[in-house]
């Protein structure tokens, strides 16, 4: 520590940025120890090296990560696989690694405690093999399909119940139900385990607090550890009472709900934080600059995704000075972030402003955007009432669920569109009954699509019926509606909705498909049916292979504006929306968005070439959007208005990802425009923008070389990240949609 | 009624206020040196040739009959003194090594491309722009253009350099909301030295512009060794502090970018030397004409 950090007194901003550099070197070791990281920040802080233990591991989304373990803990088993399923042993074996966890505390920041490693990896036998779905594997893996059984998380819990009762009271609350359901014993005792793992590992901070506080030579820094230690002390039983306590207390609750599954859904932090900020302003005891500062301090620990501003169950805007000190929180923090604010007509407008403000200062993909008054009315024409609809929160990538009351599956749940084609297409072609067509194509697509729908469906229901059974959800059971009043966890009928989403990717890749072969094969007869295949089953590698592909690829593309692929895109979201809406289930609903996330690039690996140009094994097309260079002048516009005309408008969303030019300066006049921008859009029916203000150069030099801005953060898709932390394909796709749309 | 159409530009939000579609018109009645739209210069298709694409395919052999192309060791070869413009050999370039430039359109094409923004324009307070070249060589087409598009409630802006006869100028003006105009210099040879014509014409047309109902934003680019002094910008925006209805004067840097355009036209880049001005230089220009007494704009 630095004699000015003894002698003076550290502004809110100053630790600010040294917690701010701590990350980044945490973030860069995490880059040397595990590689390329094609998902969320996280904030995970690694164990130390003489207990990390690097693994392959399936995260909570469903993807193959490197991982590193806290080495050393037995977990226990209840199967012969050596893995364990049901409540009672996830909660046991969940608080063993918990008890195992150090604790960390930085006596810059105002919480306590960090995540050092993930529970799921520690899962290594996954889905119950006694649980047997092999009946769907066939049409699982000809459509390629990301089914989702075994998923978990991906809805948001309501904070607000924890903030309410604190861990005492849910206590207590297990307690009064566990005698109305002597049938859900396992599962309380689950929950159990759950709490007290967590109030040990708070206590081992608040330890751990205190005997830095006696070390501590900065009187500044002492005081705030002695703080600290009180503050854990106490919320090992009591609600937090305090802005900072809140804080403190959701950062307990996120970091194990992150540990446990990977849950980062926060939900609506303004609505959340602001009792407690109006309690202590009106006590006279905290200023905006504290308030933003607890916030980042949270907001440094678990890259969780939050909401601000929009409807309350009543219609009316929750747009608080909270809002804006979250906003002002990100702003000073400067780490990736996931905070979305919303746009719409009864929205306070100042809020959309002071977001793209942000993007431009610090050109770091934060906020996102949320088109708040589409998928309200979109989910209450799915018939969903009113109040529900407005009641939800932004809690993931691209998705939102009512805290607390919906169990969602949100963002794990694909339909490969382009894998649907290329079954479609081989089927047509083996039939020698049938002259091939650009009809005969879409009826053979449309059909394998419904099957597709109602072999996930299918999966879904499997789901909902086992995962109890494999690996409940036990944080966020805690704090949903029903889960402990009824003994039942959210997978299984605990919470009041099941609105499962299910998401269609490629549909640039499949929309341009449609239409370079009715264009090239079926009108100007430039290409036979046979040679398409011939094409197609080489990998363009054939003799004139290179010049058929271009031929196929520069026919007018989806995004162009008023093009065939405009309208190949805009029905493929309709049969899609209708295959979901039409296939039968019980006890749950469907309801269809766009979005491929960082799947893009998996999806496309196990893709053969693709009639729009596509090479086997590239990416296919990044949710919604049109594939790169769709136009020649990248018109930002045509693009606002092809992604706002596919919309499934059911309440789930097909986000726009949206890369800026930085020649737009920040005059308040620019700002404006980038504002109307994205009014307009959401005007127009769409839901969701993920937006980047880069300078192509920096993003072109980053790419050659990460560790020349390693501070550069992105949002990749729905999620924000470091540039340097992305693999080389992931960053690949990023600088291709920069240059095609920058 | 055709025109010859380069490009049309959505999102533009460099061309006036708000969201807009800038439209590019073909043709232009100045060789300024370091022109950054070298495809606007001449009235004609013409096409561009960018090799390093070309798969050597030699699809475009077959279709030129005009011979234009060949290849030679190995090297795909363009003629261009063979070629006619006629763009056969553009729709067999599947890999756009061969790029028509200049594109014939009728008003409905143009306008019809123009409403897909309709939106965008009415919540940014946006419209369209007619540039180039020079919108006022196809004075007949642009007016038409502006006209459907005032009909519609679209804002319309023109980009002009302004030389011409007034007649032509004010002929266009009922049609126009707003009007843009370049002023590169104040001294009349210096002026053709640069731009090919005299400045007489342009200088009073632009005074009366400035008398016009529609308001006006002069515009210079600042060219090293051209106009980047702080005497002749102060000496422009003298001038342009005279104009009544002057929205804002605004100064435009030069920029080096438009070398490989010249490369695929087969023309010569006059420029390669200049060096863009300093952002400090250009504050200090604004400065000067701030002393004029000017509302400054800095690109």
């Amino acid at each position: 520590m630095t004699a000015t950090i003894l002698t003076q007194e550290l502004t809110y901003q100053e630790r600010l940025d040294a917690l701010r550099a701590t990350k980044l070197a945490q973030t860069q070791e995490k880059q040397r120890v595990l590689g390329a990281m094609d998902h969320d920040d996280w904030a995970l802080v690694l164990p130390l090296p003489e207990v990390r233990k690097v693994v392959q591991a399936v995260s909570g989304s469903g993807v193959t990560i490197t991982d590193a373990l806290i080495d050393g803990i037995d977990m226990a088993s209840n199967h012969a696989n050596g893995g364990f399923y049901g409540p009672r042993i996830c909660g046991e074996n969940f608080r063993r690694l918990l008890d195992a966890h150090p604790p960390y505390v930085d006596p810059l920041c105002s919480l306590a405690g960090a995540v050092m490693a993930n529970f799921a990896s520690y899962r290594r036998q996954g889905w119950n093999p006694d649980l047997d779905y092999s009946h769907l594997h066939a049409e699982q893996q000809l459509y390629k399909l990301t089914p989702g059984i075994g998923g978990s998380q991906h809805f948001c819990p309501d904070l607000a119940i924890g903030l309410e009762l604190g861990w005492r009271g849910i206590l207590d609350k297990i307690e009064y139900y566990r005698a109305e359901n002597p049938h859900a014993e396992e599962f309380y005792a689950g929950l159990e385990e759950v709490i007290f793992g967590i109030r040990d590992w708070m206590h081992r901070n608040a330890v751990a607090a205190q005997e830095l506080a006696t070390q501590e030579e900065s009187p500044q820094l002492r005081c705030n550890l002695e703080e600290i230690a009180e503050i854990n002390f106490r919320l090992l039983d009591e609600p937090p009472q305090t802005l900072r306590e809140a804080c403190q207390w959701m950062t307990w609750y996120l970091m194990a709900a992150r540990m446990y599954n990977g849950s980062g859904a926060l939900g609506r932090l303004d609505v959340l934080l602001e009792p407690f900020y109006a309690r202590d302003v009106a006590a006279g005891r905290l200023s905006d600059e504290e308030a933003a500062f607890h916030i980042a301090c949270m907001l440094l620990r678990d890259t969780a995704y939050a909401q601000l501003g929009g409807p309350d169950a009543a219609g009316h805007d929750v747009t608080s000075r909270v809002s804006y000190l979250v906003l002002d929180a990100i702003d000073r923090l400067q780490v990736p972030a996931n905070v979305g604010v919303c746009v719409g007509n009864d929205v306070d407008p100042e809020l959309l402003q002071r977001g793209v403000e942000m993007q431009f200062t610090h050109r770091m993909g934060f906020p996102k955007f949320l088109g708040i008054d589409s998928t309200v009315q979109g989910l209450i024409r799915n018939g969903y009432p009113a109040e529900t609809a407005r009641s939800r929160a932004y809690s993931g990538c691209h998705w939102s669920a009512v805290p607390g009351r919906e169990y969602a599956m949100r963002d794990i749940v694909k339909i490969n569109f382009a894998a649907i084609f290329n079954v479609a297409f081989a089927d047509m072609m083996a039939d020698t009954a049938v002259k091939p067509s650009v009809d005969a194509l879409w009826q053979r697509f449309v059909h394998h699509l419904q099957r597709a729908v109602a072999v996930t469906a299918e999966g879904l229901a499997f789901h909902l019926e086992h995962m109890h059974e494999v690996f409940p959800e036990l944080p966020l059971d805690l704090l949903c509606y029903g889960p402990i009043e009824k003994g039942e966890d959210a997978s299984h009928g605990g919470v009041e909705i099941y609105n499962l989403g299910i998401d269609g990717a490629a549909l640039a890749t499949v929309a341009d498909s449609f239409a370079a072969i009715e264009q090239r094969v079926e009108q100007e007869r430039r290409l036979s049916w046979a040679d398409l295949m011939r094409h197609l089953d080489g990998n363009w590698g054939e003799a004139d292979g290179e010049r058929v592909r271009l031929m196929l690829k520069s026919v007018p593309r989806y995004g162009s504006g008023g093009s065939r692929a405009d309208d190949w895109a805009q029905r493929i979201v309709r049969a899609f929306t209708y295959a979901i809406k039409e296939q039968p289930t019980s006890g749950f609903d469907l309801t269809p968005g766009i979005f491929s996330w960082a799947s893009t690039l998996a999806m496309g690996r196990a893709l053969a070439a693709t009639p729009d140009g596509r090479h086997a094994g590239d990416p296919i097309s990044h949710g919604s959007n049109p594939n790169p260079g769709f136009r020649e002048d990248g018109a930002t516009t045509a693009m606002a208005l092809a992604i706002a005309a596919v919309q499934p408008g059911l309440g789930n969303s097909a986000p726009m990802q949206l890369e800026l030019d930085p020649g737009l300066s920040r005059s308040t006049e620019d700002i404006a425009k980038v504002g109307s921008l994205i009014r307009t859009h959401f005007d127009l029916g769409g839901t969701q923008i993920n937006l980047n203000v880069l300078d192509k150069q920096k993003v072109l030099e980053a790419h050659k070389d990460p560790s020349k801005y390693p501070d550069l953060i992105v949002r990749v898709t729905g999620f924000s990240a470091y540039f340097a932390s992305l693999s080389p394909e992931f960053r690949q796709i990023v600088v291709d949609r920069i240059i095609a749309e920058g | 009624m055709q025109g010859i159409v380069t490009n049309i530009q959505r999102f533009s939000v460099h061309d006036g206020p708000g969201i807009r579609t800038t439209v590019f018109l073909k043709g232009c009645n100045l060789r300024c040196f370091w022109c950054h739209n070298p495809e606007d210069m001449n009235p004609a298709p013409e096409i561009q040739f960018f090799p390093e694409r070309c798969i050597e395919c030699e699809a475009c052999l077959d279709a030129c009959v005009q011979g234009a192309h060949s290849v030679d060791d190995g090297h795909h070869r363009f003629r261009r003194e063979l070629c006619s413009g006629c763009g056969e050999c553009v729709d067999t370039c599947y890999a756009k090594s061969l790029v028509l430039v200049g594109a014939s359109k009728s008003v409905e094409e143009v306008v019809d491309e123009i409403l897909q923004d309709q939106a965008f324009y009415a919540s940014s307070g946006g419209g369209v722009t007619l540039s180039g070249g020079e919108p006022l060589l196809q004075i007949d087409f642009s007016a038409a253009v502006l006209a459907r598009c005032q009909e519609r409630g679209i804002h319309t802006a023109i980009e002009t350099a302004a030389n011409f006869p007034w007649a032509r100028v004010e002929a266009i003006l009922p049609h126009v909301d707003l009007v843009m105009m370049d002023i590169k210099h104040m001294d009349s040879a210096a002026h053709r030295r640069s731009t090919g014509v005299r400045n007489e014409r342009i200088l009073e047309n632009a005074a009366r512009l400035g008398r016009q109902p529609q308001p006006l934003i002069v515009r210079t680019p600042v060219i090293p060794g051209v106009n980047d002094s702080a005497a002749q910008i102060g000496a422009i925006a003298a001038f342009v502090a005279t104009l009544p209805n002057l929205l804002y004067y605004e100064l435009l840097p030069y920029h080096p970018m438009a070398e490989s355009k010249y490369r695929s036209l087969g023309q010569l880049y006059r420029a390669t030397d200049l060096v863009p001005p300093s952002p400090a230089h250009m504050a200090s220009l604004a400065e000067a004409a701030g002393e004029a007494g000017v509302t400054m704009r800095l690109a």
